[in-house]
């Protein structure tokens, strides 16, 4: 088979078609610029950006920000006053915050926040307001240059929220103290009454990011089964996805959607989904499903996997054995991209111990090969 | 009504997940003179050893954990001030989410399991620097720590914090448990814990081991 670039190669085995090797990449967000990622990059790993297809505005709000001081910690207070009350979060901010990539701080690690938008039931008629009066409109600059800094780099993907349900588990209500638990137990009209608000407004957006000059529409959804129950996914994810998926299909697109915890306990109803690409899935110890079992149980999805960070932390022999281990399981290799990792910075060190193994992967991976290349990186 | 329909009815409201059945059920219970630790030994943890069973069977699951816990705060709420006294503690727990992470679901669950099972449990919150919990070690002379992190990140701060209670003469007083989605078994073994708890039912079966093997010793 004829060499491929590497926006091909994530591309083809995204349709799931045939590749020369098995595409491994590193995302933009999470990516050092420097010598180790250059010359990781010379030994065929590909860069994937996120950009967004268009841009939101707030009518009728009036948002204010402000510095405030709790228990000695510098906190800001984000504040939304609308004509039916008002809300706030607060958030701590790292140093570096909004200057490393994607709005990271300079550990790469997104502001913390302190108080949620929704803290009692009250606030959701307020949140409700907000998300009412939320408008989308099609910006394509952003996708369109990044698809020209990369070439055959890698693959510009467009960037979407989290679904309406997760919105509110983990940004706006939050599981702190369990609270979203909670509320979901006592509060739950009006808990289903604003995740069906949110759902009604993202349709525009979807509609944007389907026209837009992207391929892949990823939704940051961040699932993981422990916090997700079966049932709530069923009822609350899975037609969310059906809706995405339906806009997006009708436009050529694909859909991806991030799902980096514990989906053990949710695998046969993920494979009931539309969705294409099952991104960010990280195998055990962080994950729950090996990745050999995930693509045996979704024949008609892809997976871009995401390097468990607690195996970087144990070190660059760690790091090989156990991407030899996952590569033992998914022989012949199709249907899989791997992400050099979907949570933190990578060391240089890791950077160089990944690629010295996914570089000799060429498809069909076979275990003889796989014995060939544990043999050559062994230390 | 006699005391074992009131035990029943505080179980149940629990089991149910039912807010304003708990706390109706504990005002009844008190109001019929049913002794406060026993609606608390015999109906609560009963109940909540229920949910745990369910949540085991894979029929209940975290959320029904947070609100079964939640529920039972209900209870307490009305019982708490008749139990003259005070309540004995089976142990003692210091716990936290170490330095730089916020994450404070399964520590929060572990501490309201653990409170459910009669430990007395010092909770020190989120984004705890080593020093700190060794701090709190040395006051409390906790029979356990825990220690909690989400991010691959900030694991290592759970090693550094067994350093601080080794420089401090700590460590050996206390058992050292750690738990969170990223942790592996040899990381835990590699900074010293005793234990990685595999969730939080069987992280608080395993301080429930420890302190009884305390107490068989003692």
């Amino acid at each position: 088979m004829a060499e491929m670039t590497r926006r091909q190669r994530i591309m083809k085995a995204s349709l799931k078609q045939k590749t020369d090797k098995l595409p491994f990449f590193h995302w933009w967000r999470h990516s050092q610029i420097g010598w180790a990622e250059r010359e990781c990059r010379n030994r065929g790993m590909g860069m994937n950006y996120e950009r967004p297809s268009s841009v939101s505005s707030l009518k009728g709000v009036d948002v204010t920000e402000k510095q405030i001081y709790v228990n000695g910690q510098k906190i800001y207070r984000r504040i939304y006053e609308t004509p039916v009350g008002s809300v706030y979060y607060d958030e701590m901010r790292e140093p570096g915050t909004f200057q490393w990539h994607g709005d990271r701080s300079w550990t790469d690690v997104t502001p913390w926040q302190t108080e949620r938008l929704i803290k009692g039931p009250d606030d959701y008629k307020v949140v409700k307001y907000l998300v009412e009066h939320t408008e989308y409109q099609p910006y394509y600059f952003p996708v369109e240059q990044a698809k020209d800094w990369l070439g055959e780099e890698g693959l510009v993907c467009e960037m979407h929220p989290h679904s309406p349900m997760q919105m509110l588990m983990i940004d706006w209500v939050g599981s702190e103290h369990g609270r979203f638990f909670i509320h979901y137990a006592k509060y739950r009209d009006v808990v289903e009454d604003l995740y069906q608000a949110i759902s009604r407004s993202r349709e525009p957006m979807y509609e944007i990011a389907a026209k837009s000059p992207i391929d892949v529409v990823l939704g940051g959804d961040n699932v993981d089964g422990v916090l997700v129950n079966p049932r709530l996914f069923e009822k609350y994810f899975m037609p969310e996805y059906e809706k995405m998926a339906k806009v997006l299909h009708a436009h050529g697109k694909l859909l991806a959607v991030h799902m980096d915890g514990r989906v053990g306990v949710l695998k046969d109803l993920i494979a009931k989904t539309p969705i294409d690409i099952i991104e960010g899935l990280h195998p055990p110890p962080v994950g729950d499903l090996p990745i050999g079992e995930a693509l045996k149980a979704w024949p008609d999805k892809v997976i871009w996997m995401g390097f468990p960070g607690s195996i970087y932390v144990m070190g660059p022999e760690e790091t090989k054995k156990h991407m030899l281990g996952v590569l033992r399981e998914v022989i012949p290799g199709e249907r899989l991209c791997v992400a050099m990792s979907t949570e933190n910075i990578v060391s240089n060190e890791n950077l160089l111990a990944m690629t010295s193994v996914l570089e000799k992967c060429d498809l069909p991976l076979t275990p003889k090969q796989i014995d060939k290349i544990e043999k050559s990186v062994r230390k | 009504m006699g005391a074992e329909k009131h035990l029943t009815a505080l179980k149940d409201a629990v089991v149910r997940l039912d807010f304003e059945g708990a706390a109706k059920a504990a005002k009844e219970a008190m109001a019929a003179g049913v002794d406060a630790n026993l609606a608390i030994n015999e109906g609560l943890v009963p109940g909540m050893a229920a949910v745990g069973e369910k949540y085991e069977k894979g029929e209940y699951f975290l959320s029904e954990l947070v609100v079964a816990a939640e529920v039972m705060k209900e209870s307490l709420n009305v019982i708490m001030p008749y139990a003259k006294g005070g309540l004995g503690a089976r142990g003692k727990v210091v716990i936290a989410t170490v330095e730089g992470d916020m994450h404070d679901l399964g520590k929060n669950i572990v501490t309201s399991l653990l409170k459910a099972n009669s430990f007395d449990v010092i909770d020190l919150g989120v984004s705890v620097p080593p020093q700190k919990i060794a701090d709190a070690v040395r006051e409390h002379k906790p029979d356990v720590v825990g220690m909690s992190a989400l991010l691959s990140i900030t694991m290592p701060k759970m090693g550094e914090t067994i350093e601080a209670l080794k420089r401090t003469g700590l460590r050996d007083s206390v058992k050292i448990i750690v738990g969170g989605a990223a942790l592996v078994p040899e990381f835990a073994l590699r900074i010293g814990a005793d234990h990685k708890a595999a969730n939080a039912l069987e992280g608080v079966k395993k301080c429930i081991e420890w302190v009884s093997q305390k107490e068989r010793r003692s």
